[in-house]
């Protein structure tokens, strides 16, 4: 895409989110959009960690745990330390990459199905944790948690106090699409910078990528830690607007959807998080009125997609596209 | 002490078989069987209804069961699988094939079963009681079955001609190709008795703990949490892990119950620093 | 003067199988040294010893006085020991020239903070890089390849690339593993120009190499394995009369090794 085209793309997205949907709810009265686009948001924030997994070449099916242990954090530091959450949000998230480096460390020498596997349990040994604790609160979880305070600096309020909103939906609309953009513009400018394009040459070739000096180690454990901050985010942001959490908030479950979301919009678009995200939990949603069914459609949708298009969305794509040798795709490890 | 023991052995038996089946099918296909708990539970409420329901004997509900289970997956892989693997370059295809599968008998157990736990009268009755054991007979029955099937599936792989073509796939795919071995035959057979394995050891189990359908999922975890500890694509490795497994779930259940539920959640801390040392496992072959 | 490398009875055992067996040989900084050695000799695995992609089971190998052996490969290619890899070892889905240029980040002033926020460092650096790239690529007549997906790239081109990106990383002493396989007469010809041209850009050369009649006009000393054990070093004259070395290749035509 030419760089006009990109700006136009994005002004008509932010144009989009901030002021089209606002005034559409408004019109319709349907207030209750604002919380789907919010779950939305920030689920795509996590999606969006699992997708930068993906770029250096793993399948990372334990965004769930990480989504919960940033969650529990967050609550913890704003229930029990008193921290407002405007701070317990970014600490969460470090508190989050800070552990995957601990864990990742030894697993990121896996690769394809046996790191799959590895991740997959984690989601498992986090609701474990968080059952056990007793800071936890154990099975019962932690509620009543209060929602974000204002931000007042030099005397003037950049962010009103929630509870002044006629409707608090549409406060933590704001914050979820806020912190979502911000966080997919950080994603862009990092695979568009050079740091990316390391993370390329580690996907494509992991040896010659050592031959030439990059610290493998290191910038795997760098792209997952990332990735884990971002699953702290999206948990932490979770906590604020369901000003609650269980053990069962994130599940096994829920890091396969992750990975799905990534699958669905494209692996390689920056952005195609987003849009997984979207279609998927507005189907999901759908298919409610389905009552029983609803797993039974949304899998079979599921399973009929993989058949179709198991190369993704991607394999949509015009083949004038493909040739430039961007997005990436890359062959099984 | 003993008892410990014995309940471990007991329990390492049926896991053993479950991670047979799960190995197969990752061996013979780069496949992580993600619907593997759900095929246990399918298996066991096949048992429920034919042996509790119509009061026929138990050993033809376990063959109901396992047939059921071989159709399935032979369906499974050879619809579904086959396709995506021919037509996909990315491993995470077949993952979220193999994810929505189990989303999908998941949804269909809850549909054809309800959600209530089910049981089965016992099938033997009475206690083994020594100064130090006490084990009833039904327990012992089954480890005892579980055990000859695993001796049975082993000496299947090792002496018969399926078994040979399928280690053959399984180590080489492209050199058993050449050789002649039918390989997409033999990738639908390893798969049917993958998932047959698994709802057999579900028949099995449904007689001692029951069964309900929401256990698949915890099932399947478990399932990779011993293929992780024993090494996965080596029937060694899938055996060692199922009896690791069995002995830590009985050992850690008497031991740490004064401590809460977290017998999991130390086997599972336990995994990561074994998977530091030792990647791939026991006896796994090196993955990446 | 100190060798640029110094191998010290260096050995590696898989078990049972001992495929390199206490070799020990300098190399000269400036020279051209060739390992040869006929199939299965255990050439690959030296090879791979000495960049440390594999660890030794007994033995070490030193770069300038300072032990290497053992350490992570990027490790050691930071110190100026880089190898080359078989021309189906490549970024698929990158061009030549982005290839090239990502090999040169091991020179990088600017951290990977900077590169992340464009600070004028890490701007200074792309720049160098980007020109240092099209050097590299003009110098090994790559340039009409240089914006072509290196898959793509026929092979000749990917064996260029393959030393385009060694070079890149800045190296004091470059590992070429087997250069001039599966090359015709000329293509041979060209490959051992270059070659040279390399080394008189000042950077030391390793070659592990099959094709004796190459080996013969480019090196200044060899060393021949076979079995994993040294049983010749000298200069091309003195190999070609080593009664050992004309045993190892017995049956072998008087062409092939370069009479």
């Amino acid at each position: 895409m030419t760089r006009p085209a990109r700006l136009a793309t994005l002004a008509i997205f932010l144009l989009a989110v901030f002021v089209a949907v606002p005034f559409v709810i408004g019109l319709t009265g349907r207030t209750d959009f604002y919380y789907t686009l919010s779950s939305v948001a920030l689920l795509a924030i996590a999606s969006g960690g699992v997708w930068l997994t993906f770029y250096i070449g793993r399948i990372n099916i334990g965004q769930g745990a990480y989504a919960l242990m940033g969650g529990y954090v967050s609550a913890i530091l704003v229930v029990r330390c008193g921290f407002s959450f405007w701070i317990s949000l970014p600490l969460a998230g470090a508190f989050c990459a800070a552990a995957s480096v601990l864990i990742g460390l030894p697993i990121l020498r896996l690769r394809g199905v046996y790191f799959a596997m590895v991740t997959l349990v984690l989601t498992e040994v986090v609701r474990l944790l968080a059952m056990a604790l007793s800071i936890t609160n154990g099975a019962k979880g932690m509620v009543s948690i209060p929602s974000p305070g204002p931000i007042s600096l030099f005397g003037l309020t950049i962010v009103p106090s929630f509870d002044r909103f006629a409707e608090r939906n549409e406060a933590f609309y704001y914050l979820s699409v806020t912190i979502m953009c911000l966080c997919f513009a950080a994603l862009y400018r990092l695979v568009n910078s050079r740091v990316g394009r390391l993370f390329v040459a580690l996907q494509q070739n992991e040896e010659l990528a050592s031959s030439m000096g990059l610290n493998v180690p290191a910038l795997r454990v760098l792209a997952y830690s990332i990735s884990s901050f971002f699953g702290g985010i999206g948990g932490a942001i979770f906590v604020a607007i369901a000003q609650s959490i269980y053990p069962s908030s994130f599940t096994v479950a829920d890091s396969v959807n992750f990975m799905l979301n990534c699958f669905l919009g494209g692996l390689g678009y920056v952005f195609g998080p987003m849009l997984g995200t979207l279609v998927l939990y507005f189907g999901w949603d759908l298919l409610f009125q389905a009552g029983q069914y609803q797993l039974l459609i949304y899998s079979g949708v599921m399973i009929a997609l993989m058949l179709i298009l198991p190369n993704g969305l991607l394999s949509i794509r015009p083949m004038s596209w493909r040739k430039r040798g961007r997005p990436l795709v890359w062959r099984r490890s | 002490m003993e008892q410990v023991v014995a309940n471990g052995l007991y329990l390492g038996a049926q896991y053993a078989l479950i991670a047979l089946g799960l190995t197969l099918i990752f061996s013979l296909m780069n496949v992580l069987n993600f619907a593997h708990g759900q095929m246990y539970v399918l298996g066991g409420f096949v048992t429920y209804e034919i042996y509790g329901q119509l009061h026929l004997p138990f050993v033809v509900a376990l063959a109901a069961s396992a047939v059921t289970l071989a159709i399935l997956g032979g369906l499974i892989e050879r619809f579904l699988f086959r396709t995506v693997i021919k037509r996909s370059v990315r491993e995470e295809s077949t993952m979220l094939l193999a994810a929505g599968v189990a989303y999908f008998l998941d949804a269909l157990i809850l549909l054809l079963f309800g959600e209530k736990q089910r049981g089965v009268p016992k099938i033997v009755s009475g206690v083994f009681v020594s100064d130090n054991l006490i084990m009833p007979y039904d327990r012992i029955l089954i480890a005892f079955l579980a055990v000859l099937f695993i001796v049975a599936f082993i000496l299947m792989m090792r002496y018969t001609k399926p078994g040979r073509a399928m280690r053959a796939l399984a180590q080489d795919r492209v050199a058993a190709q050449l050789m002649g071995v039918p390989v997409e035959f033999y990738s639908l057979v390893g798969f049917a008795l993958g998932a047959l394995l698994a709802g057999l050891v579900g028949g099995l189990l449904v007689a001692i703990t029951g069964v309900n359908s929401g256990i698949g999922g915890p099932i399947s975890i478990k399932a990779f949490t011993m293929v992780m500890i024993g090494g996965a694509g080596v029937i060694g490795g899938a055996i060692a892990g199922g009896f690791i497994l069995g002995m830590l779930e009985s050992v850690g259940l008497s031991v740490l119950h004064a401590y809460g539920d977290i017998t999991y959640l130390v086997i599972f801390a336990a995994l990561m620093i074994f998977l530091s040392i030792r990647p791939n496992g026991l006896m796994g072959k090196p993955w990446g | 003067m100190a060798p640029i490398l110094a191998i010290s009875g260096i050995t590696k055992q898989y078990g049972g199988l001992v495929a390199v067996n206490d070799v020990s040989f300098d190399v000269e900084e400036g020279e051209i040294l060739s390992v040869i050695g006929p199939n299965g000799a255990g050439k690959s695995t030296l090879f791979k010893l000495i960049a440390s992609f594999v660890k030794p089971t007994r033995g070490e190998v030193r770069f300038r006085g300072e032990r290497i052996s053992g350490l992570a490969p990027h490790t050691v290619a930071r110190k100026g020991v880089v190898r080359t890899f078989q021309e189906t070892t490549i970024f698929k889905g990158m061009t030549a020239r982005d290839s090239v240029i990502i090999a040169h980040h091991l020179r990088s002033k600017a951290g990977l903070a900077g590169f992340y926020l464009g600070t004028a460092a890490a701007r200074r650096d792309e720049a160098t890089f980007g020109r240092s790239a099209d050097e590299i690529l003009e110098f090994l007549g790559l340039r009409a390849a240089a914006n072509e997906i290196a898959s793509n790239l026929p092979q000749g081109s990917l064996r260029a690339l393959g030393v385009a990106i060694g070079l890149a990383a800045n190296p004091k002493i470059l590992l070429l593993d087997e250069p001039f396989a599966g090359m015709n007469h000329d293509e041979t010809r060209r490959a051992v120009e270059m070659t040279r041209a390399v080394r008189d850009r000042g950077v030391t050369l390793l070659l592990v190499e099959h094709d004796m009649a190459a080996v013969m006009k480019i090196s200044d000393r060899i060393v021949v394995i076979n079995f994993g054990a040294k049983i010749a070093e000298g200069t091309p004259a003195e190999i070609q009369k080593n009664e050992k070395v004309i045993e190892a290749y017995l049956g072998v035509e008087d062409e092939t090794i370069g009479v």
